[in-house]
């Protein structure tokens, strides 16, 4: 049930604008960065540059994917029928989070063309690399948990959207720029939940346990508190 | 097949529905009357388990919609007002996802899209998107959604809802074909909608069900009154004959332009047929009668009266059934 939910969800990307917008504009802003940042004479063969600037532009395309996910559904009437069929909240949920996953994972598809550019020009280090995209499906894991939520949360879609990027923005200010204002002891703890910083480190090709623990168990709370929002409906 | 018990449901601090007790034999065609905001809506959805009631129980073929919702949700469908649809997708891919959702797969699922398609006419437009449908395929395709899976629990929310005259004598012709052997509940704010679609009417108003019954048991419940109206002459005049008789609450008389009265007589509710007795009474008295009949109260007329507070809605017993 939850991959039949996920599928529809996934297929419906494709079939919206907004799916598509998503992937042009992705493609367009990475693109520009690879042309301009990467493919030069005298540059590191690494996709670096790339992953560094798509945490960026992805905090502004994940909450665009997963902004519809709930808010949607609830505008146009159609949670009412989800919810009056046999499934769990669970199930509902769950299947929508990863039919928006899967959309993500498929959005980075055709940037694997960076990849066979800087093949075709220099001999790149895969190792890094595989880091990276590690990486970036951790960040659009965990973008689209918290987009989630905050669709669960409201019927407004540009609510969620605004939302979801607040509220990165101002984790990493407090982390990053509250760190360095407190210093230690207080520095690490609030280092230790910008996301910026630990995507850095896979960039850098370090594929920390560690890292890949924070982002999936983060991920998976916000999903259970977005289960837990949307099971509210029947004890409000 | 449904029974609520003492069903209430609060929202904060509105009491949205406020102690409802309702029984629904199988295959009884039920209408859910009563203006916006009465609690009808909210009292489907409890029935439909998508949510619980604050307080009181409610149970669909014996089942707790509560703590058995998924079973229940498994033996109704439920089509919420206006239909909704997912807009880009294609017929055919919304009835076959709605049919995997309850757990259809492969030539049954293949066979329930056919039958819930050619059901509801959906032949013609299978191939086109959700979005590009008109209003009356939209009803269409929501109800075919609903009967994939061959519900013995079918809820309409306003099914006719923003849809032309035709195309709400097509959707109620397609209502009553459905209704068979079904239970369906028909919740509307129209009351055409439900006199014509429904056996029993169960009215709503600040939730609570306020009269239950045949839309000819409410009429005969709450009009109050019977009333005949006589048009007659003769050497006496009629109001004196006619007002004299048992049982009369009031005689009105009106002399119309040809020289004839004109009288309408109210007898008390419940009284038996009275055109025979005023017949007698009035011939008795040398009076010549060219006219005489029951005048039937609507239940339009019920209906607003009763929403009014003309009418004496506390001396129904709540939630009564027939």
């Amino acid at each position: 049930m939850i991959l039949r939910i996920a599928g529809r969800e996934t297929a419906s990307y494709f079939r919206s604008s907004i799916g598509w917008v998503a992937i042009s504009l992705y493609l367009l802003l990475s693109g520009f960065w690879i042309a301009f940042a990467t493919i030069r004479p005298g540059e590191p063969a690494t996709l670096r540059a790339f992953f560094g600037v798509s945490q960026w532009i992805l905090l502004i395309i994940a909450p665009a994917i997963s902004m519809r996910l709930i808010a949607d559904e609830k505008r146009t009437g159609t949670f009412e029928s989800l919810v009056t069929a046999p499934l769990s909240d669970w199930q509902i949920v769950v299947g929508k989070y990863l039919g928006a996953v899967a959309f993500f994972a498929a959005m980075l598809v055709p940037t694997l063309a960076y990849v066979g550019l800087l093949e075709a020009v220099a001999d790149p280090d895969y190792g890094p690399i595989l880091a990276g995209y590690v990486g970036l499906l951790l960040v659009g894991m965990l973008y689209l948990s918290v987009g989630l939520l905050t669709s669960a949360l409201t019927e407004n879609q540009i609510v969620s959207l605004l939302a979801t990027v607040f509220f990165f923005v101002l984790l990493e200010l407090l982390a990053t720029t509250g760190g360095r204002w407190l210093g230690p002891p207080f520095d690490e703890a609030l280092f230790s939940v910008s996301v910026f910083l630990r995507i850095a480190d896979l960039a850098k090709g370090i594929i920390d346990t560690a890292h890949v623990a924070v982002f999936v168990a983060a991920s998976a709370w916000f999903v259970v508190l977005t289960v837990v929002v949307v099971e509210s409906r029947r004890w409000r | 097949m449904i029974s609520l018990r003492q069903v209430k449901k609060r929202f904060g601090r509105i009491d949205a529905v406020r102690g409802v007790s309702v029984d629904i034999p199988r295959g009884q065609v039920v209408g859910i009357l009563g203006p916006n905001g009465a609690g009808k809506s909210t009292t489907v959805r409890m029935i439909a388990a998508a949510i619980p009631p604050t307080s009181g129980s409610v149970h669909v073929a014996g089942l707790d919609a509560v703590g058995r919702s998924l079973e229940v949700r498994r033996k109704m469908g439920y089509m919420p007002e206006s239909a909704p649809l997912y807009r880009e997708m294609r017929v055919r891919d919304l009835l076959r996802y709605r049919a995997g959702l309850y757990g259809l797969t492969g030539r049954e699922r293949a066979e329930a899209v056919r039958r819930a398609a050619g059901q509801c006419q959906l032949e013609a437009v299978m191939h086109r998107r959700c979005g590009e449908l008109s209003k009356g395929y939209r009803q269409r395709t929501g109800l075919a959604s609903v009967l994939l899976h061959n519900p013995e629990v079918l809820i309409l929310d306003e099914p006719t809802s923003g849809l032309d005259p035709a195309q709400i004598a097509e959707t109620r012709s397609l209502i009553k074909e459905l209704a068979g052997r079904r239970t369906m509940l028909i919740v509307s704010h129209i009351l055409p909608e439900v006199q014509k679609s429904c056996d029993r009417i169960v009215l709503f108003a600040g939730g609570r069900v306020r009269a239950d019954g045949s839309p000819d048991e409410l009429i005969r419940q709450l009009s109050g009154t019977e009333q005949y109206a006589v048009e007659a002459k003769g050497p006496r005049r009629a109001e004196e004959v006619l007002g004299a008789l048992a049982g009369v609450r009031a005689c009105e008389s009106t002399a119309l332009a040809d020289g004839w009265q004109r009288c309408v007589i109210t007898f008390a509710q419940g009284m038996p047929d009275q055109r025979e007795m005023i017949a007698r009474a009035a011939g008795g008295a040398g009076l010549l009668v060219r006219e005489l009949a029951a005048r039937t109260t609507t239940l339009e007329e019920v209906y607003l009266r009763l929403l009014a507070g003309d009418a004496a809605p506390e001396a129904e017993p709540e939630g009564a059934s027939p």
